[in-house]
């Protein structure tokens, strides 16, 4: 398997909407990205203004891929779509996707002039611009682990992990579009109507048909919804109703203001591990250890645990040794 | 393909035995070949095994002191070798080759001082100016013998006592080392070394350091990523630079053992308090 190893500097991040709000905040742009459980009304109610969802999926080797997603090619497409030219940029390439559609994005200087730059340019020019942007990369890498100790050159063998693949979902112009980087055209979807739940609607029809059409257990997927960020708003909502001795919607809104609070904090907790470079503390982990006589222990404890790994696995009949 | 040139330090002819598939015995392959030992471009010793009749080189593994053994294989009659790795189970065969078995102990000695010592240098016993060489005509004149039924009788026996698996693995993950079980007792016993530690804990968490965000942090995913990648850049062996940069002598970027016994020095260096930074 050689598949595209030119990471170009690109770092491999992780798809989480700790990661992806991150990045936004870099780019200077007030939305945000959250995990989305379910495709219902009442969890989408608490996104809005939702601008995109974005459909992330692991294809598990072994089981056929759908002939098609449904929707049609549209090589006239209108907006903002570029092509995945580095594999490991995928994520950073999703969320650029989605935000060149959104009309009036309010965003950092270079973020602008990037777009803008790629006006007119075929998607492969496009993706090659982006993946170009230095400015861009630096910020994407800021949340892989840094390369001081990268093993990139070191030939390792791969783990089973991989990369997901990221589609974004949203409404362009009238219509549903499907981006998808390795595809060679933004796919429509359909019109929608202006009422109700809008291009939503549409949207979730298409997504749960394509999850539908794999085999059970053949997908493992996640959704995230890219939407504004509405928690400066909620807090002055609180401190509002704080004010006026609404004491009932206070409380309310104090939850919902306690729950946002924590999980922010726990992305930037996140956050913060991600770009750590762990060597020196490894080192002084084990130096404790060792200090604290107890090294030896822990060597022998580890013995043991591989012994046992190594016995279980032949009872089972298998090979290979992945750390589990 | 010259079979040997300027980098070679030693050779012999030799061919090789291998273990079958999911059994426990162990088959001598008719190929004649040769074991060359040299000095890579990369100033690492290579341990080769190169077929005499193709030239080609088919194993060619890099190895560092005390890394592997060559010792004789005792319960074979004859002249069965085999080079033994010190971390792993991983095993390569080898039966000589040289029409005369007189030089097979010579070979075998200086072979497993290159691998013990570093910088060890043969000297060899004879007067003659160059060491021996496999030949690099095309037909070696006396014929490679093939083991005999005694020795593969008494190869198999041996490897019948032999556990273990066909493919190279490590005798422990560092990650099975470094586990909160294994530090949190530290919490109590000698919390002053747990504060050695906060140093090195990201510098822009959202909370203060402390005994509940350490063990939050070496039972994170990102931790163990860590900690994964870590133990497989120490098995490449290529970490000395590295290690100068910890204080610790290079020899500690050469696999994961080294590396804890580095530190086990360095600990009982320092003793408590302030880390040492001087190398060995």
């Amino acid at each position: 398997m050689s598949g595209d190893d030119d990471s170009s500097g690109w770092q491999l991040t992780e798809s989480d909407p700790g990661v992806f709000t991150e990045l936004l905040k870099t780019l200077n742009v007030p939305l945000v990205v959250d995990d989305l459980y379910s495709l219902d009304s009442a969890s989408l109610a608490s996104l809005q203004p939702l601008r995109a969802l974005i459909f992330l999926f692991k294809w598990l080797p072994g089981a056929g891929e759908p002939s098609s997603t449904g929707g049609q090619y549209d090589t006239d497409f209108p907006g903002f779509f570029a092509h995945q030219v580095v594999n490991n940029a995928c994520a950073t390439l999703a969320v650029l996707n989605a935000l060149g559609n959104i009309p009036s994005l309010s965003s950092g200087q270079q973020l602008a002039d990037l777009i803008s730059f790629t006006t007119g340019m075929d998607p492969q020019t496009r993706g090659m611009a982006i993946t170009s942007a230095d400015w861009l990369r630096e910020a994407h890498n800021a949340l892989s682990p840094p390369s001081a100790i990268s093993l990139d050159g070191l030939d390792l063998p791969k783990t089973s992990e991989d990369a997901y693949h990221f589609v974004v979902y949203l409404p362009v112009l009238g219509a549903v579009y499907e981006l998808d980087g390795l595809k060679p055209s933004p796919i429509r979807h359909g019109s929608y109507e202006n009422h109700g739940e809008g291009w939503i609607k549409t949207a979730r029809e298409v997504i749960e048909t394509r999850i539908a059409t794999y085999p059970p257990g053949a997908l493992e997927f996640s959704l995230l919804a890219l939407h504004d960020d509405t928690f400066p708003a909620l807090q002055a909502q609180l401190a509002q109703a704080e004010a006026s001795g609404d004491h009932a919607t206070a409380a309310g809104l104090a939850q919902h203001v306690a729950n946002e609070t924590a999980k922010r904090e726990r992305w930037a907790f996140e956050n913060s591990l991600r770009r750590h470079n762990y060597v020196g503390m490894i080192h002084a982990l084990a130096s404790a250890l060792a200090k604290a006589g107890r090294l030896d222990p822990a060597i022998d404890g580890a013995r043991t645990k591989m012994k046992e790994r190594i016995e279980a696995r032949k009872a089972k009949g298998g090979s290979g040794m992945d750390e589990d | 393909m010259p079979l040997t040139d300027r980098s070679t330090i030693l050779a012999f002819k030799a061919g090789r035995a291998f273990r079958r598939e999911g059994t426990n015995t162990v088959e001598p392959h008719a190929e004649k070949g040769a074991v060359v030992i040299a000095k890579g471009e990369d100033e690492l010793l290579h341990f080769m095994w190169k077929n005499r009749v193709t030239e080609e080189t088919d194993e060619d593994l890099i190895l560092f002191p005390t890394d592997a053994s060559f010792t004789r294989v005792s319960q074979a009659s004859g002249r069965v070798y085999v080079l033994k790795f010190s971390s792993s189970d991983q095993r390569h065969f080898f039966w000589m080759q040289d029409g005369s078995a007189a030089r097979d102990e010579e070979f075998a000695y200086h072979v497993d001082r290159l691998l013990q010592i570093p910088g060890y240098i043969p000297v060899w016993q004879a007067a003659a100016p160059e060491a021996p060489q496999a030949s690099t005509s095309a037909q070696p004149a006396a014929s490679a013998s093939t083991a005999t039924p005694e020795q593969l009788a008494q190869l198999r026996a041996l490897v019948d006592q032999m556990s273990g698996a066909t493919h190279f693995e490590p005798e422990f993950f560092l990650s099975d080392v470094l586990t909160p079980a294994n530090f949190t007792p530290l919490f109590t016993s000698h919390p002053e070394l747990i504060s050695t530690i906060f140093p090195h804990l990201p510098p822009d968490l959202p909370t203060p350091p402390s005994a509940e965000v350490l063990t939050q942090i070496v039972s994170s995913p990102q931790f163990r990523g860590a900690v994964l990648g870590f133990d497989r850049a120490l098995r490449t062996g290529l970490l000395g630079g590295l290690m100068r940069q910890l204080g610790l002598p290079e020899e500690a970027g050469t696999s994961v053992e080294a590396f804890l016994r580095a530190i086990r020095e360095q600990a009982r260096e320092g003793n408590a308090g302030a880390e040492s930074m001087d190398t060995d």
